[in-house]
């Protein structure tokens, strides 16, 4: 009984601490937050409990205005755009994070090998990430498309590739200057094994550096998916993403501007989002001093 | 000449990646799953013209063979016949060309003329709040624009309000260069957003970062008048970051071209390429991607050789990392 108390209490605590780091955020960055927190709910309630309708069910009128019956108005098809939306919202923020993800890991092991290690295993990811830096993002996306094919795979493996190698390189840059301070070498001389001090060590202390690099390569990874849509390479019909929704909305723009507005609008709104708590976490992590000429 | 030291390491690294690169490419577009005469022709062709595609491609050698015959062409300016028009690839990129550089160009151009001010502006009144604010949050909306989302914000507003400047109406920078600039002038601000931002951020932070050093406060302390501070200390200081940058751009521009060229139906290389896509034209794949990393390569090959002449401590410090 005292058992299960004491698991209780120590796990509203993380909570608590999770609450009050976020509340310790400025007030432009819990903006961005709270926008992101609606979007994600909206779309997660749309999944879940169908909320604005099925979005692949013919509804109403062709082309109809926003209303009361249809909140953001129907397409070409008559379809209510209120769920494509919401399933837009939901594929392009998943797709983007399970990409993300990806890129952390990879990026981070490969930053860590590279930055601690060196040598010739060290030289070889960096030469590798040199390359692939070297293809401009969408030109990129367009050689994976055209090899992998169009679809959810095509637009994940495009953002890996994309996001990967600038994020290698600045976990490889932080790493490198962690690994001249003083800790890390008594804790060679102490004998603990290297992936020991990779772990414990290393990747405590540029976990700041991930979690700023990974929060950009998000609004990324959400450019690029939305560029390889719009292109029609990206996530396909009858499937929904912010970025085919733009594209879509492209052929009515001057009879029903508002297929185009509305996914426009959130997907700036998202991306702006990210880039400002990345912001916020880059002048948590990296502070700089500020002086003006006044 | 300290550039001396480090240009020939740095050349041979620019190399490395465009031979990485081009066997990246390479080795892609051969991993196509299933026959590649099949599929470039599609189910309906027959052997014989099968056979054909694979003699063209030299599919009879060696993987490695068929690569050095690709590349050697290429080196060459010979990239092979597009599959779908049976034209010389090189001709259609170069006559397409023209185009794309004449959009990249004003927009690196409008990105100078106002990302740099703007970035300087932020940067010197940093800490004097409601500016500040106000620059970050117009920089971050800028780089929060993605340009297919502007391009089409831009072509809905001028199609529907008669606001002076036609957007469809393309002339060819080749036959009137001045219709040419004016028809490009939509396209090339739309792609030059995020660049403007970018820039804009970047030159601040680099002004906050070149202000806090001793040598202004000794200058402040001397009584110089805070315009030439600015332009003899600060600006010179600031800049060295900002030229690096342009490297990112020029990629940036490159890439963000596909996606205006196909917003505002520009003929450039970037329409040509996602064409080439529809079409499943892989020489023109090859070709374009190549055309891009390269010019991308090169160009931050001759930043870095600037950099290196601007900059003393560059050069010293590519020498000591052993680039």
């Amino acid at each position: 009984m005292t058992a299960v108390i004491r698991v209780e209490g120590r796990r509203r605590s993380v909570l608590r601490r999770a609450w009050d780091y976020l509340a310790s955020f400025d007030g432009l960055a819990k903006t961005a937050m709270w926008t992101l927190a609606v979007l994600f709910t909206a779309a997660l309630l749309g999944r879940l409990f169908g909320l604005g309708g099925s979005p692949t069910a013919i509804v109403g009128p062709r082309l109809a205005p926003p209303s009361l019956a249809y909140p953001a108005g129907t397409d070409s098809l008559g379809r209510s755009l209120l769920p494509r939306l919401l399933e837009g919202v939901m594929t392009t923020l998943l797709l983007s994070a399970v990409a993300v993800l990806l890129t952390a890991v990879i990026a981070t092991l490969c930053g860590i090998i590279a930055g601690y290690r060196g040598g010739r295993t060290g030289g070889l990811i960096m030469r590798v990430g040199d390359i692939l830096y070297a293809f401009p993002a969408i030109v990129l996306a367009i050689l994976v498309a055209a090899v992998v094919g169009p679809g959810y795979i095509a637009a994940l493996c495009s953002i890996v590739l994309v996001t990967v190698p600038l994020m290698t390189r600045m976990v490889g840059q932080a790493t490198r200057l962690v690994a001249q301070r003083d800790f890390i070498t008594s804790a060679v001389i102490s004998g603990v094994s290297t992936p020991v001090i990779m772990t414990r060590h290393v990747l405590r202390n540029i976990s700041g550096t991930i979690a700023v690099q990974g929060t950009y390569a998000l609004s990324v990874a959400i450019l690029v998916e939305g560029g390889l849509s719009f292109l029609g390479y990206g996530v396909q019909l009858p499937g929904s993403s912010l970025g085919l929704l733009v594209q879509e909305g492209t052929l009515y723009m001057v009879k029903a501007p508002w297929l185009i507005l509305l996914p426009g609008l959130i997907l700036v709104l998202a991306i702006l989002a990210i880039n400002l708590i990345g912001d916020s976490l880059r002048d948590r992590f990296e502070p700089r001093e500020a002086r003006s000429l006044e | 000449m300290r550039l001396l030291h480090w240009l020939p390491g740095r050349l041979l690294s620019a190399i490395i990646v465009l031979l990485g690169a081009s066997i990246l490419i390479f080795a892609a577009v051969r991993s196509l799953p299933g026959d590649f005469a099949q599929i470039v022709l599609g189910p309906l062709s027959n052997e014989e013209q099968r056979e054909q595609l694979r003699q063209s491609f030299g599919f009879d050698r060696s993987l490695p063979e068929q690569y050095l015959l690709w590349l050697g062409n290429a080196a060459r300016g010979d990239f092979g016949l597009s599959l779908a028009s049976q034209q010389p690839v090189l001709d259609e990129l170069a006559s397409r060309l023209p185009v794309t550089a004449l959009l990249a160009g004003m927009a690196m151009l409008v990105t100078i003329a106002i990302g740099i001010p703007l970035g300087v502006y932020a940067g010197t009144h940093a800490s004097t709040g409601r500016g500040s604010a106000a620059a970050r949050i117009v920089s971050t909306i800028g780089i929060s624009f993605p340009e297919f989302v502007l391009g089409c914000l831009v072509v809905f507003l001028f199609s529907r309000f008669d606001l002076g400047l036609s957007v469809g109406a393309f002339t060819s920078p080749t036959t009137d260069f001045g219709r040419g600039v004016v028809s490009l002038l939509l396209p090339a601000l739309v792609l030059s957003v995020f660049c403007v931002a970018a820039t804009a951020r970047t030159t601040r932070d680099a002004v906050i970062g070149v202000l806090v050093e001793p040598h202004i406060a000794a200058s402040v302390a001397r009584g110089e008048p805070k315009g030439f501070i600015i332009r003899h200390h600060v600006l010179r200081n600031a800049l060295i970051p900002v030229l690096t940058l342009t490297a990112t751009i020029t990629a940036y521009l490159l890439g963000g071209a596909v996606i205006v060229e196909r917003v505002f139906n520009v003929p450039g290389i970037g329409s040509y390429l996602v064409l080439a896509l529809d079409r499943r034209d892989y020489t023109v794949i090859q070709a374009g991607v190549l055309l891009a990393t390269a010019v991308f390569v090169i160009a931050s090959l001759l930043i870095d050789v600037l950099t290196g002449l601007v900059d003393p401590r560059v050069s010293v410090a590519k020498k000591g990392r052993g680039a």
